[in-house]
């Protein structure tokens, strides 16, 4: 008969479960505590003793490679594990965790490839439970048995009695058998090792799963050797702040988590030595929430509340009520029969927002240190909160400040936040610009979540600080870019993040892409990144003089490139016709790049009757624009564009790209109207029928507002009232004109 | 037996075994003014076995719903069953008097014409100018009589009454007493005393309650049947309940008519197929599941009465067509829409029934 030490089996994130292992402790003042945890995190325990450490907090280990696993342990206050360790520091004895080390779990989960949760994941345990506690599912049965019982020895064996039951129920049959059956021999060897370290068996006192306690009474515990042949890989750890609304959200994670926030009221009420009172607590605080957001409730209604959760409970045959009573008696008295009335109070009362946190310096990686850092050099400390927070900059210079920090400080946040971003840190969330082309204003919406910490801690695979770190992640997106544009969205990140040598190196890269062949998109859409860049000029202190050349060579290829691509069908051409629009801005906020070869390439496109006709049309809509064309030659050109044998379709093509680009351009031109009257004018009956299909076609996309003032011009060369033109333009057809023009386009067609 | 003369039972005489059973076979604690525990009304309401004997469920739905309603009685509150138009409240609300009291009739009908006397006393007005005021001359509400006798007292349809009318049930609630200041007496209301109440929540002509009123209710929604399944329960069970009564010489309708009627019920009510594939446009009627039943019971009696005594395909069309076509132009579109879209493909087992519905709207 071997002997075992004191087990108290558990379940995890159990208030009454941590309140009767403190009084067990107390009673029993062992010499040592192990705990189901990762037995290479020892390390971690004194962090958690920390006087400034408060939950909820989680363990993180994560593998060094790529791809990352991470395995992670959550800590509530009212964990029993948390107030085991605590119970442990203020005695002055050693706690030790005792599973699987984290990086043999974590290689074992590699291997079955899915993630791990650190606890007996499956959920067929957990729907066997549910099937055996009947109509409430576990949670509610739990919550009765467990969590209201003030009996030490009651929960004591009713915990015992359950898991063993479970066990049996489950023992090989779950798809985590095996890996049940590794851990239970792990911790027993760990046991087996504080007797041979000459603790007598009543001096430990185990803490793990209610599970696990028959196994580990039955199991031979590891040998070395099984022990030497288990699989590693190797694995970073940290402690992190966990929020309670993560804690609710994982599925699968043990019992007692899908409310934290009731949970914990149920610990302070036990700390309190006042059980029972969770429910007054628990339907005022829907209460208040709801007065303070504007819906009367009245005291009478929260005790009807209470006396109705209580009898409910007793239907049921419990004492107290669980939370199942309480949010029936809730909805039913609160929310006048309504959850949707009530819901939001419902959420913040179970679920809550708190987020836990650790002092400075305390085992985090160096990124989560230079994170933290940074935050407060940036002073933007205040903005991790869970809820969203608006911050502007302005990434001036601010001169009324002293120090060179001071000045730059808004500039510096955004460095950091662009950084963040081109981490995959998701603190910051940019905004589109309210004032067109501002470069010195920038919108964030901020918010920090715990995934975001976990976030930050899988970057640290990319360096030891955010700089180096983004300046990895940049560099690898430029070696991986194909297409230049990609290149140049690096080079543009790298600019927004203030880091010239990761823009060097993007941009060497992108001079290497942009030797091979390249479409007209992909170089518009890399001189549009570049133009951004070089608009920014110095503000971000990042020289981007070394751009011009680069812009300079994309620039001339797209010239050259232009005329050729204009040969294409109607589909691709929106295409070009958003490079031409991308590469004109280009040019026209960079003075250095010469526009006669933009401009005649544009000429060239505008004459040429062999490209398509919507991008003819619009090269001349931007000389136009640009003052490149006179009347004369318009009117030319409108004459033959739309001459007689000219097939409608083409010729309408044309007036339609000409009109794409700026319908003000073209109607404050008179010249135009004139030249499209004369040309009317010179038009016999049969040609006119023809002309007037894909005019209207053209005009289709006018506003009644821009026809009216079409009417206007029109008007003024007929000599005629301005707002009878406008109501025939306007007006909608009458049937005999419909009926006509319908007849036109089979006319039309037939040719 | 002259019992058997008597067109509808009341709940607690049609079930009286199940309840003496229940009420012999008492273990747990009975609250003042009860007949019975109140996990025996849930027993008597949802179902179960007692002494291996079956109680058959009146009410088929959510459980919780009714614990919640039960557990309401017992802290004396007053209950409001809300709901859409057949629901069950009225007969939730039967049953559960019926089993806490062994007494369902104490019933005010709330309509447009109910007045205050209604709710509280009004007076035998020969009686009242021959003797003047006095006890005999008192005529009692249900509600009246209800606290005198510590049991429960129903209020249907309150949302069709007045306001003022509504109101007056406030002072009842809150103080628990009726004061008579023509005798110069109070009546308290005994151990046990509560009031059930029904409302409409989609009928045309509801007064909507005051808050004052609201707060002094514990207030449950009754939602409609959750599933296809759900639904052809109720309706199975309340149809043979119902044709043992009514001696309507037909045989109870088969598996597969229930089926259909439901199907057609639910998928207008919700505007949607089953399979939620194809909208359709629902009638102006609410199509309740108290409705399918009635017109099971009415197809029934037409098979009965002219038919062969199994229902046809022809009783069964003349009832869905009184059924969804309430509002003649707008209904009738939707339902003639509803059998060429969807009836028609059906297949060949719905052949028959969307013949006979297409012959009623031709």
């Amino acid at each position: 008969m071997r002997e075992d030490p004191v087990y108290f089996g558990i379940r995890h994130l159990s208030p009454a479960g941590a309140w009767h292992l403190r009084k067990l402790l107390d009673e029993i003042q062992p010499r040592l505590l192990l705990i189901e945890g990762p037995s290479d995190l020892n390390g971690l325990l004194p962090d958690l003793l920390h006087p400034e450490t408060q939950p909820p907090l989680a363990i993180l280990a994560y593998t060094q490679e790529i791809p990352v696993h991470s395995i992670l342990y959550p800590f509530a206050a009212y964990s029993p594990e948390y107030q085991g360790i605590l119970w442990a520091g203020e005695h002055g004895i050693e706690s030790r965790f005792i599973d699987l080390p984290s990086e043999v779990f974590l290689a074992l989960s590699q291997k079955r490839g899915k993630e791990t949760d650190g606890e007996e994941s499956s959920t067929a345990v957990y729907r066997e439970l549910d099937r055996q506690a009947g109509g409430d599912g576990h949670e509610t049965f739990w919550e009765h048995l467990l969590e209201h019982n003030p009996s030490f020895d009651a929960y004591r064996k009713g915990a015992a009695s359950f898991g063993a039951q479970l066990r049996q129920e489950t023992a090989g049959l779950d798809s985590d058998w095996p890996e049940t059956v590794i851990r239970e021999a792990y911790m027993r060897y760990e046991i087996e090792q504080a007797f041979s370290q000459g603790y007598q068996p009543n001096e430990i006192v185990v803490v793990t799963g209610s599970y696990h306690v028959e196994g580990l009474k039955s199991i031979d515990p590891m040998t070395e050797e099984e022990r030497k042949s288990l699989p590693r890989v190797p694995t970073n750890s940290t402690l992190m702040p966990y929020s309670f609304y993560r804690l609710s959200s994982r599925s699968g994670y043990g019992a007692g988590n899908k409310a934290p926030a009731y949970y914990s009221l149920l610990w302070e009420e036990l700390c309190g030595e006042q059980p029972g009172l969770a429910a007054e607590s628990y339907l005022s605080r829907i209460a208040v929430w709801q007065r303070a957001h504007g819906t009367p409730v009245s005291s009478a209604e929260v005790i009807e509340a209470v006396r109705l959760a209580e009898s409910l409970s007793k239907i049921r045959g419990w004492e107290i009520p669980a939370l199942q009573d309480l949010r029936d008696a809730a909805i039913t008295c609160l929310g006048h029969g309504e959850f949707a009335g009530i819901h939001l109070a419902v959420a913040d009362t179970e679920i809550g927002t708190e987020i836990g946190t650790l002092p400075e310096g305390v085992s985090r990686t160096s990124i989560q240190e230079d994170f933290y850092r940074q935050l407060k050099e940036l002073k933007l400390e205040k903005y991790r909160a869970l809820s969203a927070q608006d911050l502007s900059l302005d990434l001036r210079e601010n001169r009324t400040v002293k120090s060179q920090k001071a000045a730059f400080l808004d500039l510096e946040r955004s460095f950091f936040l662009h950084r963040l971003r081109v981490l995959g840190v998701s603190l910051g969330a940019l905004q589109p610009g309210t004032q067109e082309n501002a470069t010195w204003s920038e919108k964030w919406i901020v918010r920090w979540t715990p995934e975001a910490e976990i976030e930050l801690v899988e970057a640290a695979l990319s360096g030891d600080t955010i700089l180096y770190a983004a300046n990895f992640k940049l560099r690898e997106r430029a070696e991986k870019a194909s297409r230049i544009d990609e290149a140049a969205s690096v080079i543009e990140d790298a600019f927004l993040c203030g880091m010239s040598s990761a823009a060097n190196y993007a941009t060497s890269a992108l001079q290497g892409l942009a030797v091979e062949a390249a479409s007209l998109e992909e170089l518009a859409l890399t001189a549009q990144h570049l133009s951004t860049i070089l608009q920014y000029g110095n503000i971000r202190q990042v020289d981007s003089a070394p751009l011009k050349p680069v812009l300079e060579q994309i620039y001339f290829r797209s010239c050259l490139l232009l005329p050729g691509s204009c040969v294409c069908d109607n589909s691709a051409a929106k295409v070009i016709l958003g490079a031409m629009e991308r590469l004109n801005a280009a040019q026209l906020s960079n003075s250095f790049l010469d526009p006669e070869s933009w401009l005649d390439a544009l000429h060239q496109v505008a004459g040429r009757d062999d490209l398509n006709t919507h991008t003819s049309g619009y090269a001349a809509a931007i000389l136009l624009e640009r003052g490149q064309m006179d009347s004369q030659a318009l009117a030319q050109e409108v004459h033959r564009r739309l001459s007689p044998g000219t097939p409608a379709d083409l010729g309408s093509g044309w007036f339609e790209g000409l009109s794409m680009k700026n319908h003000y351009a073209l109607i404050a031109r008179q010249s135009l109207w004139q030249s499209l009257s004369d040309y009317l004018d010179s038009l016999d009956d049969e040609e006119f029928k023809r002309a007037l299909v894909f005019l209207r076609r053209a005009f289709a996309d006018f506003s009644s507002r821009e026809r009216d003032e079409i009417a206007e011009n029109l008007g003024e060369i007929w000599k005629i009232n301005t707002q009878q033109v406008s109501e025939v333009i306007n007006s909608p057809l009458t049937g005999e004109a419909k009926e006509m023009l319908e007849g036109l386009d089979d006319f039309d067609f037939d040719l | 037996m002259a019992q058997t003369k008597v067109q509808r039972l009341p709940a607690e005489q049609l079930f009286q075994e199940e309840i003496d059973l229940l009420i012999s076979a008492e273990k747990d604690p009975i609250p003042a003014g009860w007949k019975m525990s109140p996990r025996s009304v849930r027993t008597y309401i949802c179902g179960g076995k007692v002494k291996g004997k079956i109680i058959t469920p009146k009410y088929i739905g959510q459980e919780r719903l009714v614990e919640i309603a039960i557990a309401t009685l017992v802290t004396d509150r007053a209950l409001l069953l809300i709901g859409e138009p057949g629901t069950a409240k009225s007969w939730l609300s039967e049953h559960l008097t019926a089993a806490i009291n062994g007494d369902s009739t104490k019933v005010v009908q709330g309509t447009a014409g109910t007045t205050e006397e209604q709710i509280r006393y009004s007076w035998n007005y020969a009686m009242l100018i021959a003797q003047g005021p006095s006890l005999e001359a008192m005529l009692k509400s249900p509600i009246y009589r209800a606290m005198e006798s510590g049991s429960i007292a129903r209020v249907e349809e309150l949302s069709r009454c007045a306001s003022e009318v509504q109101d007056a049930l406030i002072s009842i609630l809150s103080e628990k007493r009726i004061s008579v200041p023509e005798l110069g007496i109070e009546v308290p209301a005994q151990k046990g005393f509560s009031i059930i109440a029904t409302s409409n929540t989609r009928d045309k002509g509801v007064n909507e309650m005051s808050a004052a009123l609201k707060r002094r209710f514990n207030i449950v929604v009754l939602p409609a049947p959750s599933n296809l399944e759900a639904e052809i329960e109720i309706v199975r069970t309340r149809v043979s309940q119902l044709a043992q009564g009514l001696d309507l010489n037909a045989g109870l309708p088969a598996e597969e008519v229930v089926e259909k009627v439901c199907t057609i019920f639910r998928e207008l009510r919700a505007g949607q197929t089953l399979d939620g594939k194809q909208k359709l446009k629902p009638p102006t009627g609410v199509l309740s599941t108290a409705e399918a039943i009635s017109l099971l019971a009415n197809s029934m009696a037409l098979a009965g009465s002219f038919g062969n005594g199994s229902i046809a395909d022809e009783d069964l069309a003349a009832g869905l067509q009184g059924a969804v076509v309430k509002d003649e132009e707008k209904d009738s579109t939707a339902w003639k829409e509803y059998l060429e879209n969807i009836m028609r493909k059906r297949g060949s087992h719905w052949a028959g029934l969307y013949r006979a519905c297409r012959e009623l709207n031709q």
